[in-house]
């Protein structure tokens, strides 16, 4: 039995369907992509995938099915530019739909995702989808549900990292055997190790044969996720975010006020040339632990590149009408610096500040 | 400015305009604070400005442009600007960045800004002002 037989036409999706999902699959590409020239084309591929899958995604999961599919062909956009980045920082590995033999397989774990999404509670479902979908900052979920960023930002982890979880065991097709399964499994996910002793994660794993199955991607994955933020900036608003998420991340280590401050202020520097001169692109801020400790930044973009990188690292050529806006001051706030940058395809800066060298800090 | 919560308030004293930024602009909201500042600043026929920064945790080029650019506008209008509450980290970062407060006197708060206005402004009065 075929699966349109199985569904059949009264319960299949139609193209009306697909139709209505356009507004929500233009503001998932474009809070990633913005004006990339390729935008629209993303959208239109999205379409086309949703639609030809429609017919066999079950009744009230279109929506989140057009949500997986649109992040996977925003993030085939992305990893043909940097492919080996991009695979820490998404939301859950999905390979990328290149052969057409692969294309089976791609829709089973879609189909995982869209039920992985599904049972996550409506708030959690919700401030993700706002978060990740819409491109809502972690303070305007603050404000609006009367709590602070850090706690949205933590509350979103926990999401994710409970997102990962149920994906796994619907594309693995397990049912946890016992009532700690899911608890340990979460732990795992988030990389929390406190609460991995709580819940004693790792005599879990001994006894229990699925989870320890489980755990391996997760273990796989958790150790850099906690300690890593993505943000896409393409708007003012991102600029501020970036900036406060950078801050946020960065008190995780003994950074003094001052340190954070001048992180802060590199990372607003580097997000307003994305804004100004690519139009979007995306922060990614991870905190290191080799060869020392310290917060590192990649700001990058595919806009139209800087010709001469030498003057743009010249004072004097710091100003609103040139590219390369503000990079010599950025040069001087960080402990390491470097830019690489293609005319048309695009700038990555790449700076680091590492944990207890300021000097000059006012006291 | 967007239904929400005031971002910035500007009061006025006396012949002195008190601008209070209340937490971080980004960019399109620093243009129009400046634009709104420069406006009331010819209406009131302003001579002193003061301008609270104490809320910015970060003053980065646009910020710190932006406020040498509205001090000398305000200047072209007649009205000395005092730029107050800037944090030590903040001042320390935007030297560093190479974008200080230029030739806009700073103060460490609004008591002392309102000083240093009364100073400079017995020192200059305004030409077209009937009280001077
Ligand atoms: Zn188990």
């Amino acid at each position: 039995m075929s699966a349109s037989e199985r569904f059949g036409d009264s319960l299949g999706h139609t193209a009306e369907d697909v139709a209505d999902l356009i507004p929500m699959v233009r503001r998932i590409v474009y809070a990633r992509v913005g004006s990339h020239p390729s935008a629209e084309d993303l959208v239109q591929e999205t379409l086309t995938r949703v639609l030809s899958a429609a017919s066999t995604v079950e009744p009230g999961m279109l929506e989140p099915y057009a949500i997986v599919t649109a992040r996977n062909v925003v993030s085939s956009l992305w990893r043909d530019a940097d492919r080996k980045n991009r695979n820490q920082h998404r939301l859950v590995d999905l390979s990328a739909p290149e052969p057409p033999e692969k294309q089976v397989v791609l829709e089973e774990e879609q189909s995982a995702m869209a039920t992985a999404l599904a049972r996550l509670d409506e708030r959690e479902r919700r401030a993700l989808l706002d978060h990740e979908v819409d491109g809502t900052d972690t303070h305007a979920l603050a404000a609006r549900h009367g709590t602070t960023a850090g706690a949205v930002a933590a509350q979103l982890n926990r999401t994710r990292a409970r997102l990962r979880v149920e994906y796994l065991l619907a594309i693995e097709h397990v049912d946890p055997p016992t009532d700690r399964c899911r608890p340990v499994l979460i732990a795992l996910s988030s990389g929390d190790q406190r609460r991995q002793r709580e819940v004693q994660a790792a005599q879990h794993l001994l006894e229990c044969e699925p989870c320890a199955r489980l755990s391996q991607p997760l273990l796989e994955r958790g150790q850099q996720r906690d300690d890593c933020l993505r943000i896409p900036v393409s708007s003012d608003a991102d600029i501020v975010s970036a900036r406060r998420a950078a801050r946020e991340l960065a008190t995780r280590l003994t950074f003094g006020a001052t340190d954070l401050t001048v992180i802060a202020t590199a990372v607003s520097e580097v997000c307003r040339n994305i804004v100004r001169f690519a139009g979007s692109g995306e922060v990614v801020v991870e905190l290191l632990e080799a060869p020392r400790r310290g917060i590192q930044i990649v700001a990058r973009d595919g806009g139209p590149g800087i010709t001469d990188v030498d003057r743009a690292l010249g004072d004097g050529f710091s100003t609103y009408g040139g590219l390369g806006l503000g990079l010599p001051g950025v040069r001087r706030l960080m402990d390491e610096f470097a830019i690489a940058s293609e005319p048309g395809h695009g700038t990555t800066v790449t700076m680091t500040k590492w944990e207890g060298t300021d000097r000059e800090r006012p006291t | 400015m967007n239904g929400g919560p005031a971002l910035v308030s500007i009061m006025r004293q006396g012949s002195t305009l008190i601008a209070s930024v209340h937490t971080a602009l980004n960019d399109s909201e620093l243009v129009r604070f400046e634009h709104d500042l420069v406006d009331q600043i010819g209406e009131h026929r302003s001579r002193g400005v003061i301008i609270d920064v104490a809320a910015l945790d970060v003053i980065d080029s646009f910020a710190a442009l932006t406020l040498r650019r509205i001090a000398e506008m305000a200047r072209l209008r007649g009205a000395q600007t005092v730029l107050v509450g800037i944090q030590p980290e903040v001042a320390f970062t935007m030297v560093r960045l190479g974008m200080g407060t230029g030739a806009v006197p700073t103060a460490l708060d609004l008591e002392e800004g309102l000083a240093l206005l009364a100073e400079q402004g017995s020192h200059h009065p305004r030409p077209d002002d009937p009280e001077a």
